[in-house]
């Protein structure tokens, strides 16, 4: 602890806890990384930018044992060191929280911080210990409670113990907040100031969102294309020249929408009248556990129409989006598409009255690793490429480059693995995957979350094109700036029940926080 | 068919119906607790059968060069864990798939074991009874339990260890880990496929053991017909019995009540039951579990799936 006091605070000339000096990694004839250099100082949090597949993730693997570079080396307080495995890395003091949980579900909180320990299973000093941290840093959490049991900002804070637990002197975050709410986003970079203003550890992490890079870091480095084409200190950094370094180019940022407090080309049709593409009456649906997961929830979305649901993690978003996609069938109430009634809970009815899904979790049921990004395009229909039964793979291929060249995926081909492709190239397949098939009714569930800022501009044109084209969007998103910027209306959500609604033209964004968080109840809504 | 309630009826009362019961349980539950540990790291281990076998051929060999059946009790689990390190290195080292792995021990073991045991005919024979005094007077269960050959009574350390190994020590929580995410487990630093071989070795020493325990306590002889299946039996107990060590041992008491019910049928009289019938039974039986209970338990997410680094 008193070497730590003594390095507390550090400055952008302290020595650095960590340098990669050249690091070159290369996956065929796609350079990740190449011949990267990046100093981070103790004391300091060192934000990583860059589009998807720019390379943020491999280097930061890289760190941490999970890929050893071709090129380069690593070095610790000025002495090169070998970092081959995740355990070489703890033992430099060198502690990662990943884009996706490297939690294990069924097994609870203390089991998980205590996998790669050594030594006897001492469960009560583990959870003293997890006791300890949560307590130090502000991050409360019960050893006890089960992983799969607890929503994503509760896991992440687990993530933080386990990484913690070992008093690493460089702590590394890949994404750690897409998968959190604004609220969630804020806790975890409190308790980072925490961690490295009085600790003195250095902190290195890697996000797509501008705005909290620019309030969480001091110091930036940007990726594009595997290598760095910038660095600088925040103090000196501005929203617009980032996303520009980034991406090569200018874009246009969500953030305008908020300041100006709606989008305005945003022009409100009375669609009362006309029959929606999806009705959903007086859902209701309860989880295996009893837990009331959607309380007579109505939604109405009309042809052409962006709806946006916005609502805080865990309010009954995820069950829609089960409903949706025919995995979870309704106690009571109906879903009709296009006037006809669709049948709950029955495997492929959804999709086959033509309501496409883009799954908030790509990793869970939006695609599968293993496959080939083609067949990953084709999974669900593969009858459009299929000849007398039988997959064209020549058609298939065809169609897929297509895809590809027009969603801009960044991959070896259509015959490369899913699972080789960057998290953001990921959900881009799924995108172009449902975007493809023509749907009546599209489901957006987070659906650029984990994606950079030129992306993100791309996907809302494409949205944006399918409502223009005729396709009834719904639009689920914790994001409310996402919300603002795509939709003609916004439903709010709350406890499984829509308790609010308004257009997009007079959004009044007090009234959607307080419809949110549950403080204001819609007058005539029952409760 | 009246008879055959009838049947079953006497056989509920039936002391040595319950002997053998046991007789065949305990085989079961030896295979099937190392068994268990193999599938909570995420391999269905299917050369069980072929550690059986092994295991019975190495104890019967032991017993006949040096005539001391701890010598081949030990053969026994030298042997399973002979066959675990072929499984294990080939689908856990290699990327060798583990059920043609599996498939390929079973036979070969078979056809090793058949011929060097016609070859050597080792001669052995069945270890005594011993009475645990008080215990084996419980009636109708006392004597199952507690009146059998000395060597079943190994069960009894051997099935609460490998449940404190796997619910009360580090290793354990590893392996739980590596079964249900391998990804995870791997960025915390632990070995998974190192791990994974470990637990397939510790399903060879008990499926090893129970080979030689059965040629102890019930063949005397060895013959390569001897596991019958008894593998591919264990390895549904421990599904039906939802991957926990509770469940597993029921299981395994379940499938060895039904079958030795069914051998105890035409020995009490009751000829007129029809043999095809007897036979089909503990398959139904088997059946009829794994549909009732299969569908509300949850496996390790990764059971059955190799894992390389970098394939997430
Ligand atoms: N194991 C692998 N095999 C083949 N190619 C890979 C592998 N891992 C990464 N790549 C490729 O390397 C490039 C960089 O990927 P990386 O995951 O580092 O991107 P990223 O900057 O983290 O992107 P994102 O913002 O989408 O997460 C991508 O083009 C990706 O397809
Ligand atoms: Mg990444």
């Amino acid at each position: 602890m008193t070497q730590h006091d003594t390095i507390a605070g550090g400055d952008a000339t302290s020595p650095p806890a960590i340098e990669l000096i050249g690091i070159t990694k290369r996956y065929g004839a796609v350079v990740a990384c190449d011949d990267v250099h990046l100093a981070i100082r103790p004391g300091r949090i060192h934000g990583i930018l860059g589009e998807n597949g720019a390379g943020k993730s491999t280097l930061m693997k890289v760190l941490i044992g999970l890929v050893i570079p071709d090129a380069g080396e690593v070095r610790r307080h000025g002495t090169a060191i070998r970092i081959n495995d995740p355990v070489a890395a703890a033992e430099h003091g060198i502690g990662m929280v990943h884009q996706h949980f490297s939690l294990v579900e069924p097994l609870t909180v203390w089991e998980n911080v205590a996998l790669g320990d050594v030594g006897r299973l001492d469960p009560r000093r583990v959870r003293a210990r997890v006791g300890e941290i949560s307590e130090q840093y502000g991050l409360e959490i019960d050893p006890d409670d089960r992983i799969s049991d607890l929503p994503a900002g509760m896991r992440q804070r687990v993530e933080i113990i386990k990484c913690l637990r070992r008093d690493p002197e460089v702590l590394v975050f890949d994404e750690p907040t897409s998968v959190l709410s604004p609220a969630e986003s804020e806790f975890l970079f409190n308790a980072l100031r925490t961690v490295v203003e009085r600790d003195g550890k250095a902190v290195a992490l890697v996000s797509h969102r501008l705005g909290e890079v620019m309030a969480a870091t001091d110091e930036i480095t940007i990726m594009r294309d595997g290598r760095v084409v910038e660095s600088l200190s925040t103090a000196e950094a501005d929203a617009r020249s980032l996303a520009r370094a980034m991406v090569g180019r200018e874009v246009s940022l969500r953030g305008d929408v908020i300041q100006t407090g709606s989008a305005s080309d945003h022009v409100h049709r009375d669609r009362t009248a006309e029959v929606p593409v999806l009705r959903i009456t007086d859902a209701s649906a309860r989880g295996r556990d009893g837990r009331v997961l959607l309380d007579r929830l109505s939604v109405d979305v009309h042809a052409g129409e962006i709806v946006g649901l916005a609502g805080v993690e865990g309010n009954g978003q995820r069950a829609l989006g089960d409903v949706l996609s025919s995995l979870l069938a309704l106690d009571s109430g109906r879903v009709e598409v296009e006037s006809r009634e669709i049948p709950t809970g029955r495997a492929g009815a959804m999709a086959r009255a033509g309501v496409a899904i883009v799954p908030e979790d790509r990793h869970h049921s939006g695609c599968v690793l293993d496959f080939s990004v083609a067949e990953n395009m084709f999974i669900a229909d593969p009858e459009r490429v299929a000849r007398r039964g039988l997959m064209d793979r020549g058609e298939m291929a065809r169609r897929a480059e297509a895809l590809i060249d027009r969603f801009d995926i960044s991959c070896a081909g259509p015959d490369a693995p899913m699972w080789s492709l960057s998290g953001g190239n990921q959900q881009r397949v799924v995108m172009a995957r449902e975007l493809s098939h023509d749907p009546r009714v599209l489901v957006a569930a987070q659906p650029t979350r984990g994606l950079d800022v030129g992306a993100i501009e791309y996907l809302s044109e494409q949205l944006r094109a399918a409502a223009r084209g005729g396709v009834g969007i719904l639009l689920i998103s914790t994001e409310l700036e996402e919300i603002l910027d795509l939709s003609d209306r916004i439903v709010v959500i709350a406890n499984g029940h829509i308790v609010g609604e308004m257009i997009n033209a007079d959004v009044d964004l007090e009234r959607i926080g307080m419809l949110m968080t549950g403080a204001a109840a819609e007058s005539g809504v029952p409760s | 068919m009246g008879d055959f309630f009838n049947a079953l009826g006497d056989i509920a009362t039936n002391e040595s119906a319950y002997r053998n019961a046991i007789i065949a349980a305990v085989v079961l539950m030896l295979a099937a607790s190392g068994e268990l540990v193999a599938e909570k790291a995420g391999t269905i281990n299917i050369s069980l059968e072929g550690m059986i076998l092994g295991g019975a051929f190495a104890a019967a060999i032991g017993q006949h060069a040096f005539g001391s059946v701890w010598v081949g009790l030990l053969f026994a689990m030298l042997a399973g864990i002979v066959v675990a390190w072929v499984q294990a290195n080939m689908s856990h080292r290699l990327p060798a798939d583990q059920f043609v792995v599996g498939l390929v021990l079973n036979v070969l073991v078979l056809g090793v074991v058949g011929f060097l045991a016609s070859e050597i005919e080792p001669e052995t024979n069945i270890v005594g009874r011993v009475r645990i005094p008080l215990l084996a007077d419980i009636p109708l269960f006392g004597p199952a339990l507690f009146d059998q050959p000395w060597v079943l009574y190994l069960v009894y350390p051997v099935v609460p260890f490998v449940w404190w190994l796997v619910y009360r020590t580090r290793w354990g929580l590893e392996v739980r880990a590596v079964g249900e995410d391998p990804n995870a487990a791997d960025v915390s630093g632990l070995h998974v496929n190192k791990l994974r071989r470990q637990t397939i070795y510790l399903a060879g020493l008990t499926a090893g053991l129970a080979g030689g325990y059965f040629l102890f306590a019930r063949a005397g002889q060895f013959e390569d017909s001897l596991v019958g299946g008894r593998g591919y039996i264990a390895i549904a107990a421990v599904i039906f019995g939802g991957w926990t060590m509770k469940g597993t041992v029921g299981g395994c008491i379940l499938f060895g009540l039904v079958g030795s019910f069914v051998l105890t049928i035409p020995s009490l009289g009751y000829e007129s039951v029809d043999p095809a019938f007897l036979a089909m039974a503990p398959n139904v039986v088997t059946i009829l579990a794994m549909a009732f209970f299969a569908t509300r338990v949850r496996q390790p997410s990764a059971l059955a799936r190799p894992f390389l680094r970098g394939l997430k």
